[in-house]
């Protein structure tokens, strides 16, 4: 590759030179190009006087002389270096040193225990570097990617500090088991994203296709993220210190649109007196700061990379966020001739988080407008109703906040024992620990008051530990290049926590810190019962594995994968402890053969892997008994033993074609189906039989087809501006193939007030996953002469509608109307799909302008296809009579005038397109190539993020929803991220946080 | 070195592979068998009730917590499909896919959640009974074990008719009713003879206990049996209830009515088989939060905020006499004050509600739906509020009482013998000079049943009195009049057909008239 690629600049180069000729020409440079690496000159380099066609080439020296216009400004580039710009003014010599580039020489490609040359790819492989990240206010290294990878679906909906991003890669993967890809940073499979700080990526690959996950196996489902952190470097002898730092202001984006204080009493609310504007009150423009200083070098031997960030971030909530310190340090050293290598890495990571109440947010949207905050006493305004708390009282009189503390570190060794054959252990561990605190005032009606204020706390410990050892083989026989590797794997993770809840402190002036001071602790009062202690060990969760791969390449341009993996795990049946985990890749450059004019790469790929997921909880094989000493102290069984539990097992095949055309136009499609055999998931069983009602179990079986797109163009030139355009699209549709017990289903549940027992989801078999079902709304009742209009049902021959209530469509035509929750699966019913859940189709489209030393990276990120339960209208849309009294109420567009009855239908189903310019960033870049001044590559920028939404969305966010939370109320504390439902896509419910648009300014230089 | 480094790398292949096989899950957080209970301190406590009695049996007693005073479950079905209790849609407030409504009009869902749960939880208590019976056990534990089964079985037997007579974790087909109510009566008469004689252990059953079942089990008899009504059911079903009454061990004399229901009622007089609530070792009962208005919580100074869902209908509390103590007893009516004697507010109060936000509940219900009014329906006093409670209350709820075996014995009296029979007579009048009424000079059919609603009241009983009345069909308050007999039984949950479908052995299908 790097051959060609060099042939084909000289070819390109000596074009221009002959162009050149009929420049106009004025002054004459000349100078010697060398490697800031080792000071030698570097042949080939192409040389161009921008905004010309001039150029040239250097000689076989490094030495090049050109003629060039007056003022004229010289860009230097060669594959394998960072491109260098110097205004040469009125010097004759220009003699420049250039900086190799890691990541453009790395044609090499990160895959499972080891690299690729990218050509010999044979799967579905994505890889970002550096200049491809997201820009702007990023605090998560996921963020790094949004919209940038085909197929990869990324949703931090409302962009709350504290909460990570769901992600999904080709869909569905599983049900049961872990949903977010696996994650490899520096070779440590498992490792933990929390631990990274952006500023510290070198590079990430996404495995996207089982071909190239299945030498993961577990947990190689949901797809594999590989992040290659950044290391030090020797060249140039000396230290260099690199700073990047940016401050960034985020505002509220999006309000739910609800009524003034004069709406409210006009639409008939009870005027209470006040007028506030309860959502400003809870909202803030939210400060952000990060410092990243990083410094390495070495000898030549030996590398390092130091790197320390500093975050301080506010969200739009007040009182959200986070206070940050990472440091980061990443040692190379090889010895014996470069036979051994050592690396060694290490991080840790101290966050301080301020987790606020998102509630505060919802109750914002809900609580009625002419409320005071406070009574004029001082204290508080509050009603006791039900689900219905002041949002300033929330902020201001309770605490949640916490810290977390990530450790990690791993050493690799590499030693080569013959040239052909080098052997590698890895071993690393890594820790995360975390420390939180809530306390809820005595006077806080939220959680506080009937508690006599509530402390809580919660700690955890979570370890990990690894270690690996493979060999790798190495050689060429004739025309077929070999490259073969096996390897054990051992993988151990424990998990601990303690969690203590209890009440009735003299004051609240030490919060959580004085829990002894609880006067439940008292024996004999009433309270003492409610305290709240749990401890929890996980058993000790083991995964083991063997594997191998082989890699042939016949003739450059046929490339063959091969790799198994034989995998057990603790958490499954002593059954089927056991997974095999095979692959297989094709790939054929088939420009090769067809020599096709102005086609530079043509690649056909084909790739088939079977990869596994386990479940998350562990003992779910196991036959349980529980204690309580509740229910008057018994042991209970509680789960009967599933010895069958096995592998949950995705196959995939995958085709994918890469393409280059004149230089300029490349790009990749991939087409794939997978299905997901054994997903684990809880089903209903007869209670008499296993001592539960549900079980998880090997339930279904569900399949995903889909196409990815990856086009780029580069680059086309205005005069001095270079435009290259890049587009990523991707589609996939999920279907339920198979599942345990009803063959068709419904799942979620609206909520209260007065819509519990209200599905919102079908899942049935042989059909698509994410269809949100209900009744059509038809109209509103306009009463009768004796109040109600009569709608025929066959349950109740006399079910009248009251004036203002909601008559349903009478979908079948069997002229009664069965739509009422409980009919959602009769035959009769009168129900639908509304919506879907999972858009059909998600874009993003990035461009990246440069002129002279500015540069402008414009992404926008689309989704089409997908619909949301706007859960807020939902509930406080309609003019409710006896609701808006409790609640306020919501206005859009979408309301029905005269509606007074607040029911589910698809009056509250919304399409949720959108198309946003999800990041804008103007860069300035001030270039000093001679190297004379202190200062290097100074960079300056201005990133907008979520500069704006076209929507036709009501609610505050039209990003999708892949997974459900359910319905929670009242103040009942969230269900946390592994209780949520992954079949129940599409319902926006009301505890969103609200989505910033977040302005960046940012510097970065080195020394 | 060279060497050093290639040998330790090799050795340390080799060790890896070969340390690390054992894949043996090792359950740290719950117990894998059944442990025995060391510590005989472990579920008592202190506070109001007594602890169980340690006898091992713990696991499968406790399952009569479950469902029995608590809301979308046993209770639940039990109660709102009846006369004596409703849930009204309140606005925007406890529409909840208009099941409570429809429980009430009885247009009864084989989705319903409410009446999953009931066949949950009574399943739940026959699967620790068997997993407890699978054990050496004791003559005296086995019987215990069997008649709480069979107690189990019973309401299944009542509510859904046509199980699976689970005795062990096999598979088991669906039986028809009367095979079920053959297996209830076989059991409780097979425990008897090693049942004990005297006072029952608290919670536990004695020979009353399962005499008590019996009589209730005989008087159903017909029903259960889908048989015209037969003398000799009810000859036996007098026995079962005298061989309790001459026990001696049970007195309504100089027991108060409110203190068989209060939150101190442990062992009450009266009291043959509980479910022995407690608010920190025997949770479930959520009484005041079914019930009473959110503001409520300033009353009784409740430690959570209530739930403002049940209420009686305005008929049933009219059928009270003014003077009669249970009234006082069983509803919360009126203007409600907190605990400095100051009006409650509900500050979303209905525009249409003549009281505004002073909170009053009025006996009379506006409407059942959609906007029933927020403060009216008189409110389930009867078992009655502790000052500063939590969700879950301290009263004992009594299963089997002594009241009810007196009304089945002048039940089955009059079935038996006329409505003019003497001794039916005297048995129902014990029962109103205790509520302090005047007695009844004759008895009907229709006073009867109106007697027994009064006296057990929300114990889980009128639906089962309707419908051997005959009086299950009949209109009353916002539910029309059906003559639908298959609605006798509740239907068979969709999600149990669903968790038993494809696969023969244990297969349910649908009760008769049933989608």
């Amino acid at each position: 590759m790097t051959k060609l690629y060099l042939f084909v600049r000289r070819y390109l180069a000596v074009m221009m030179v002959f162009g050149a000729a009929s420049a106009f020409a004025q002054q004459s440079v000349s100078g010697k190009v060398t490697s800031s690496d080792d000071g030698s000159g570097i042949p080939g380099v192409n040389i161009l006087e921008k905004g010309t066609s001039n150029g040239t080439v250097t000689d076989s020296d490094g030495n090049y002389t050109i003629s060039i216009g007056v003022n004229a400004t010289l860009a230097f580039s060669f594959v394998g270096y960072t491109q260098q710009e110097v205004s040469v003014g009125s010097q004759t010599t220009v003699n420049v040193k250039m900086e190799s580039d890691v990541t453009s020489l790395s044609e090499v490609v990160v895959v499972g225990y080891g690299s690729q040359d990218k050509k010999e790819i044979t799967s579905s492989v994505v890889s970002l570097s550096t200049k491809e990240f997201n820009q702007g206010n990023v605090n998560d290294p996921t963020q790094l990617l949004q919209g940038k990878v085909a197929g990869l679906s990324i949703y931090n909906r409302g962009g709350d500090p504290n909460t990570g991003a769901v992600i999904r890669l080709r869909g569905i993967s599983t049900v049961g088991a872990n949903v977010q890809p696996l994650v490899v940073v520096d070779g440590v499979l498992g490792a933990s994203l929390d631990n990274i700080d952006p500023n510290d990526i070198e590079s990430i690959n996404v495995l996207k296709d089982g071909s190239a996950a299945a030498i993961y196996g577990s947990r190689g489902s949901s797809g594999v993220i590989l992040v290659t952190t950044k290391r030090g470097s020797s060249k140039g002898g000396g230290l260099s210190v690199t700073y990047n730092g940016y401050i960034a202001a985020a505002e509220v984006l999006n309000r739910v649109p609800i009524m003034s204080a004069s709406q409210f009493i006009a639409a008939g609310g009870n005027n209470l007196g006040g007028n506030t504007d309860w959502q400003k009150e809870v909202t803030r423009t939210g400060i952000t700061h990060v410092h990243n200083l990083g410094i390495s070098g070495g000898s030549q031997n030996t590398t390092f990379r130091l790197s320390t960030n500093i975050r301080e971030v506010q969200g739009i909530l007040k009182k959200s966020g986070f206070d940050q310190i990472n440091a980061r340090a990443n040692l190379t050293h090889s010895a014996l001739n470069d036979k051994l290598k050592i690396d060694v890495n290490m991080a840790f990571t101290n966050r301080n988080s301020n987790f606020s109440f998102t509630e505060a947010l919802r109750y914002a949207s809900l609580y009625n407008p002419t409320a005071p905050k406070r009574f004029p006493s001082g204290e508080f305004f509050q009603a006791i109703l039900f689900d219905n708390f002041n949002p300033v009282a929330i902020l201001d009189q309770n605490i949640n906040e916490g810290k977390r503390r990530n450790l990690n570190y791993n050493a690799k060794i590499d030693y080569s024992i013959i040239d052909d054959l080098t052997l590698t252990v890895n071993f690393g561990q890594q820790y995360e620990n975390v420390l939180n605190g809530e306390y809820y005032s005595r006077n806080s009606l939220f959680r506080g008051l009937n508690r006599g204020g509530l402390a809580r706390r919660y700690t955890s410990e979570k370890s990990f530990t690894l270690f690996e050892a493979y060999a790798t083989y190495t050689k060429q026989f004739g025309k077929i290049d070999l490259s073969a590797n096996a390897g054990y794997s051992f993988q151990q993770d424990n998990f601990e926590d303690i969690f203590i809840s209890l009440g009735n402190f003299p004051n609240d002036a030490l919060g959580y810190n004085a829990l002894e001071q609880s006067g439940d602790l008292l024996t004999g009062i009433t309270g003492a019962n409610n305290i709240n202690i749990q401890s929890n060990t996980s058993p000790t969760n083991k995964i083991i594995a063997q594997f191998a791969r082989i890699s042939l390449t016949y003739d450059k341009a046929i490339f063959f994968n091969a790799s198994v993996r034989n995998e057990g795990s603790t958490k499954l049946g002593a059954n089927n402890r056991y997974g095999l985990f095979p692959a297989l890749g094709l790939g054929v450059d088939l420009n090769r053969y067809l020599q096709i004019q102005k086609i530079d790469n043509l690649k056909l790929r084909v790739g088939y892997g079977v990869t596994g997921s386990l479940p998350n909880d562990a003992g779910l094989a196991q036959e349980l008994y529980t204690y309580s000493n509740q229910n008057g102290g018994a042991i209970t069984k509680a789960r009967a033993a599933n010895a069958n539990l096995r592998w949950e097992e995705k196959r995939e095949t995958n085709i994918g074609l890469d393409f280059s055309i004149g230089g300029k136009f490349s790009g990749s499609i991939d087409v794939y189906s997978r299905n997901v055999k054994d997903f684990v998931s809880s089903v209903p069983v007869p209670f008499a039989q296993f001592g539960a009602d549900r079980q998880f179990q090997n339930a279904g079986s569900l399949s995903t087809t889909g196409f990815e797109f990856n086009l780029n163009y580069d680059a086309i030139q205005f005069g001095q501006v270079r435009w290259t355009p890049g587009l990523v699209l991707s589609s996939y549709k999920s279907t339920l193939e198979s599942i345990v017990g009803a063959p068709v289903q419904v799942r979620s549940n609206f909520g209260a007030p007065g819509q519990n027992s209200t599905p919102l989801i079908r899942v049935a078999v042989g059909e698509e996953i994410g269809q949100i079902w209900g009744p059509v709304f038809n109209r509103v009742s306009a009463g009768g002469s004796d109040g109600k209009e009569q709608v025929r049902d066959q349950n109740d021959p006399n079910k009248g509608v009251a004036a203002g209530g909601v008559i349903f469509a009478d979908l079948n035509g069997d002229g009664q109307v069965l739509a009422e929750p409980g009919s959602a699966l009769n035959p009769n019913g009168d129900y639908r799909k509304l919506g879907s859940g999972i858009p059909t189709m998600e874009i993003g489209w990035r461009n990246q302008l440069s002129y002279k030393n500015w540069d402008l990276n414009v992404f926008f990120r689309s989704a089409f296809g997908h619909s949301l339960v706007n859960s807020f209208r939902g509930f406080y849309e309609p003019l409710d009579a006896g609701a808006i009294n409790s609640y306020n109420r919501v206005i859009t567009s979408k309301a029905v005038a005269g509606l007074t009855e607040a029911k589910f239908s698809s009056l509250y189903v919304e399409k949720a397109d959108f198309f946003k310019l999800d990041n804008a960033t103007l860069g300035y870049t001030v270039k000093r190539s001679n190297s004379n001044g202190t200062l290097k590559n100074i960079r300056l920028y201005f990133s907008v993020q979520n500069a704006f939404v076209i929507t036709s969305y009501t609610g505050i966010d039209p990003e999708p929803v892949l997974q459900d939370p359910g319905a929670f109320d009242n103040g009942a504390f969230a269900p946390t991220v592994g209780e949520q439902d992954v079949l129940a896509p599409g319902i926006d419910r009301r505890n969103s946080y609200f989505t910033p648009r977040t302005f960046t300014f940012g510097l970065s230089f080195g020394l | 070195m060279k060497n050093l480094v290639k040998y330790s790398l090799i050795t340390s292949l080799l060790l890896g592979g070969a340390a690390c096989t054992n894949l043996d899950e090792q359950i740290k957080g719950d117990f894998t068998k059944q442990e025995a209970l060391l510590n005989q301190g472990v579920g008592q406590k202190i506070n109001v009730n007594k602890a169980t009695p340690n006898d091992g049996l713990a696991g499968a007693f406790t399952r009569v917590l479950n469902g029995t005073a608590g809301h979308n479950s046993y209770f639940s079905v039990q109660e709102v499909s009846t006369d004596e209790a409703v849930i009204t849609q309140k606005g925007g407030d406890w529409f909840d896919g208009g099941i409570w409504l429809n429980m009430h009009k009885h247009s009864f869902n084989s989705t319903i959640g409410g009446i999953n749960n009931a066949w949950n939880d009574a399943n739940a208590g026959i699967f620790q009974c068997n997993d407890l019976l699978s054990k050496t056990q004791t003559a005296g534990n086995v019987a215990q074990l069997k008649t709480l089964r069979a107690y189990f079985f019973w309401r299944l037997l009542d509510v859904f008719g046509r199980v699976p007579l689970a005795t062990s974790t096999a598979k088991v087909p669906q039986s028809e009713r009367p095979v079920v109510y053959a297996f209830v009566e076989s059991e409780l008469l097979a425990a008897l003879p090693d049942l004990p004689s005297g006072k029952q252990e608290y919670g536990r059953f004695n020979k009353s206990g399962a005499y008590a079942l019996l009589a209730r089990l005989y008087l159903n008899a017909n029903i259960y049996k889908g048989t015209a009504p037969d003398n000799a059911d009810y000859d036996k079903a007098i026995a079962a209830a005298d061989a309790v009454i001459n026990s001696g061990l049970y007195t309504i004399t100089g027991n108060k009515y409110k203190d068989v229901f209060s939150p101190s009622n442990v062992e009450n007089a009266e009291h043959i088989f509980v479910a022995p609530f407690d608010e920190a070792t025997g949770q479930g009962m959520n009484l005041a939060q079914m019930t009473l208005h959110y503001p409520s919580q300033l009353t009784f100074r409740l430690a959570e905020q209530p739930w403002n869902g049940y209420s009686t209908l305005e008929e049933f509390y009219n059928s009270y006499e003014a003077t009669d103590e249970r009234k006082a007893n069983n509803f919360v009516v009126g203007p409600q004050v907190d605990l400095n004697g100051n009006q409650i507010l509900d500050l979303a109060f209905d525009k249409g509600d003549a009281d505004g936000a002073p909170i009053n509940y009025t006996p009379a219900i506006n409407m059942l739906a959609p906007n029933g009014s927020r403060q009216a329906g008189a409110r389930f006093g009867k078992f009655s509020f502790k000052l500063g409670q939590f969700q879950n209350m301290d009263n004992d709820y009594p299963l089997l009482r002594y009241g009810e075996v007196l009304l089945n014995k002048a039940e089955a009296l009059a079935r038996k013998n006329g409505y003019g029979d003497a001794t039916a007579l005297a048995l129902v009048n014990q029962i109103r000079t205790r509520a302090g009424v005047v007695p009844f000079g004759s008895l009907t059919e229709g006073t009867l049943l109106a007697e027994r609603g009064r006296e057990l009241f929300i114990e889980g009983l009128r639906r089962t009195d309707l419908i051997r009345f005959g009086a299950w069909g009949n209109a009353w308050w916002e539910k029309p009049a059906h003559s639908d007999a298959f609605k006798n039984l509740m239907p068979i949950p969709l999600e149990q057909i669903n968790a038993t479908s494809g696969d023969g052995a244990n297969k349910l299908t649908q009760n008769p008239g049933y989608q």
